[in-house]
């Protein structure tokens, strides 16, 4: 029974990475309909930054995981300005295209760096021995990382709710013109989404980081990794990342767990999150938690 | 008469210009081109970047000692990003500059343009290991034992240390043709009386969390798992077997497993993405390792210091294995030279096949010597054992070599 029990609790915790390492994907498209294809470097930065900060710099782990998450909101917020700020209005699929560019200077910059050819590990700052109940075992590194996706993705579901920049994203996020046309700044926002999209993709980037040690193709293989949950969602469903995530997480660990290595079969782990999402998508082509948008004309 | 004495001065002028210009080639000696193309940036770019630093460090170390007297050897190198159609670019580039012998890096690159290698006639170093790039090929030359082989000596190694009945151990393999293809020769020793039982074979994806695969694993009794991929996945899984109190304290402890594995699967690398989790953790190399003070590693960190690399790249094994298909390279060429033959294609290929018995080559960074024959296209036979001790690789007794790979070969 314990096998069954840490599968189950194995699936939430991959679950919940993935729904943190999709919340910037849905932040972005949620305010601006754009699927973001650098979102994986981004990923990465965040990580590189904080070990950079915590080992070259000195900084205590805690406040360099705080800094990346500044560090990356400016970034992000800069990259919109620069590069996205002036596609306003334009066809999506320019705005996605410049994603991909974006996605391609990046992985240049980091290989200037000895972070893309290199493989690095966060120093220890949690205690080593897991925490274990009944034959299931849980890491302080996945514990940690569950609950700093709760609490963010908390957060950001208040933020989305409650508070007046948050209702102006959606409302952009519903209809541009119609949120200009009562006085939302939609540059504004737009620079908002991307610059929270970082912010979550740093602290993404710094769980996963620690927990699969710090390579660049692995930590940015990631952004690509989560298109699923994102899809399952529905895309611009915050809650519907969670739940995405955490199913995808489960069919993952059980597929793992009992179909892998029986009845001849391999990989089915990888595979099986796809094959799901695609029969769910049949019934429901909106994803999980989409908005199924009916257009009169 | 003035137009004649124009023509005149302007002949002259052009055999000065010419004479300017190839004078210093010809007072320098010949000039032999090389080409090396890798993924310096991309996927598998940890391997690929010191690698390039070894290869460019040796040939200019070469050059300026002047190895082969006042001639010298021009390797471009050029960064392909893991992608076959760049690597095929750059080839054909270096063909129309006229190289004597390429070197080239990965399995699918490899793979993909082994027909042009046969077509052009080419004798090709590769940085991939993989067995299939022999199969069918005259030209293709392995630098060390193939990954089928270190599999086998490693699973050799296995039953050796065995204690009680069969080994039963799992493959953890990267889901390509790189890690496919070792896992059938494996299967082919069992089959031809090796006595271990491989109860799964495992192809790896990106996952955070291997705790479904190993309590598995475990429940099936399985107490070696042997990896052919690269190093992050092996470091995450290692990470939750530490988690899990399932990572053998001793070789082959009961209830427990013992992981080991192939070429890209250690290294420091391993030990930068799990540095205690891979403690324990068994690994076959053909290459000397700087942990392990001798002569050759000594001469590898002064030829990184010489050259201002830091010490990530001076102490990879990648940056040794570099080094030594430019040693090969600039051996070959030497030999040629030294039968007073031009240095060409056809010459350098016939060189490599003779490079056996009392011409086996040794180099200062690997195991043992390298032998080629037109029948034996693998350079370096001997694999060292070594194991993660105190936070770096020791080696495990001395060189072994696969007894099964010849009797299923």
């Amino acid at each position: 029974m314990s096998y069954f029990f840490q599968i189950v609790v194995s699936g939430i915790v991959v679950g919940s990475i993935y729904a943190l390492a999709a919340l910037g994907l849905v932040l972005v498209y949620k305010s601006s309909r754009v699927a973001n294809f650098a979102h994986g470097q981004i990923i990465a930065a965040g990580a590189f930054i904080t070990f950079f900060l915590t080992v070259n710099v000195g900084v205590p782990i805690l406040f360099s995981f705080l800094a990346s998450m500044i560090i990356t909101f400016f970034l992000a917020m800069s990259v919109e300005r620069i590069f996205l700020r002036r596609l306003i209005g334009e066809p999506i699929i320019s705005v996605i295209m410049v994603t991909i560019g974006l996605a391609s200077i990046i992985d240049g910059l980091i290989f200037i760096t000895p972070f893309g050819t290199e493989n690095f590990s966060f120093p220890h700052f949690l205690p080593q021995t897991p925490l274990s109940l009944g034959g299931v075992s849980i890491s302080w590194t996945q514990l940690v990382g569950v609950i700093i996706t709760f609490i963010l993705i908390g957060a950001f579901s208040w933020f989305f709710k409650k508070s007046t920049i948050g209702i102006s994203m959606r409302a952009v996020s519903d209809d541009q013109f119609g949120a200009m046309s009562v006085g939302i700044s939609v540059p504004r926002v737009f620079g908002l989404a991307w610059a929270t999209a970082g912010l979550s993709a740093a602290a993404a980037g710094c769980i996963i980081g620690n927990i699969t040690g710090l390579n660049f193709e692995t930590l940015q293989a990631f952004g690509i990794i989560v298109f699923p949950v994102v899809i399952l969602g529905g895309l611009d469903s915050i809650l519907g990342a969670v739940v995405a995530g955490i199913i995808m997480g489960l069919i993952q660990q059980f597929a793992s767990g009992y179909l892998d290595g029986n009845f001849g079969l391999n990989g089915t782990g990888d595979v099986m999150p796809y094959i799901i999402l695609l029969i769910i998508l049949l019934f429901k082509p909106h994803g999980l938690f989409g908005v199924h948008e009916i257009e009169r004309v | 008469m003035k137009i004649k004495n124009i023509l005149w001065l302007n002949a002259v002028l052009v055999l000065i210009v010419m004479f300017a210009v190839t004078a210093p080639v010809n007072a320098g000696g010949k000039v032999y081109k090389l080409g090396l193309s890798l993924a310096i940036t991309g996927p598998t770019s940890d391997a690929g970047n010191p690698y390039a630093k070894g290869v460019e460090d040796y040939f200019k170390f070469a050059n300026e000692t002047k190895i082969l007297g006042e001639d010298t050897i021009d390797c471009t190198i050029r960064d392909d990003q893991y992608k076959t159609d760049i690597t095929k670019r750059n080839f054909e580039e270096y063909l129309d500059e006229g190289i004597v012998m390429y070197l080239n890096y990965s399995t699918g690159s490899t793979l993909g343009l082994k027909r042009d290698f046969e077509e052009e006639k080419i004798a090709v170093l590769p940085a991939s290991y993989h067995a299939g790039n022999i199969d069918n090929s005259n030209y293709i030359f392995l630098p060390v034992a193939s990954y089928s082989e270190q599999l086998v000596a490693l699973s050799e190694y296995v039953v050796k240390n065995h204690k009680g009945g069969k080994a039963k151990v799992a493959m953890f393999i990267h889901p390509s043709a790189f890690g496919r293809g070792p896992v059938d020769d494996a299967k082919k020793a069992v089959a031809a009386g090796l006595n271990m039982e491989i109860i799964e074979v495992v192809e790896h994806g990106k996952d955070l969390d291997n705790s479904a695969m190993l309590k598995r694993l475990m429940s099936k009794d399985v107490q070696y798992v042997l990896c052919h991929t690269v190093q992050s996945p092996v470091a995450t899984m290692l990470k939750d077997s530490s988690r899990l109190g399932l990572t053998a304290e001793t070789y082959g402890e009961k209830g427990k497993l013992t992981f080991l594995g192939v070429h890209y699967t250690g290294g420091n690398d391993l030990i930068a993405l799990a540095p205690d989790a891979c403690e324990g953790y068994f690994w076959t190399c053909s290459f000397n390792l700087t942990s392990e003070k001798g002569e050759g590693t000594t001469k590898q960190l002064a030829l990184a210091k010489l050259y201002g690399r830091d010490d990530k790249a001076a102490n990879s094994h990648n940056y040794a294995a570099g080094i030594m298909v430019a040693q090969v390279t600039t051996e070959t060429i030497k030999r040629v030279k030294a039968k007073g033959k031009k240095v060409t294609k056809e010459n350098c290929y016939n060189e490599l096949n003779a490079m056996n018995g009392a011409n086996a080559y040794h180099p200062y960074t690997t195991m043992g010597p390298v032998t080629y024959s037109k029948t034996d296209r693998a350079g370096v036979d001997m694999l060292q054992i070594y194991s993660v001790q105190g936070g770096v690789f020791k080696k495990i007794g001395t060189p072994i070599q696969s007894e099964y790979m010849k009797k299923i070969k």
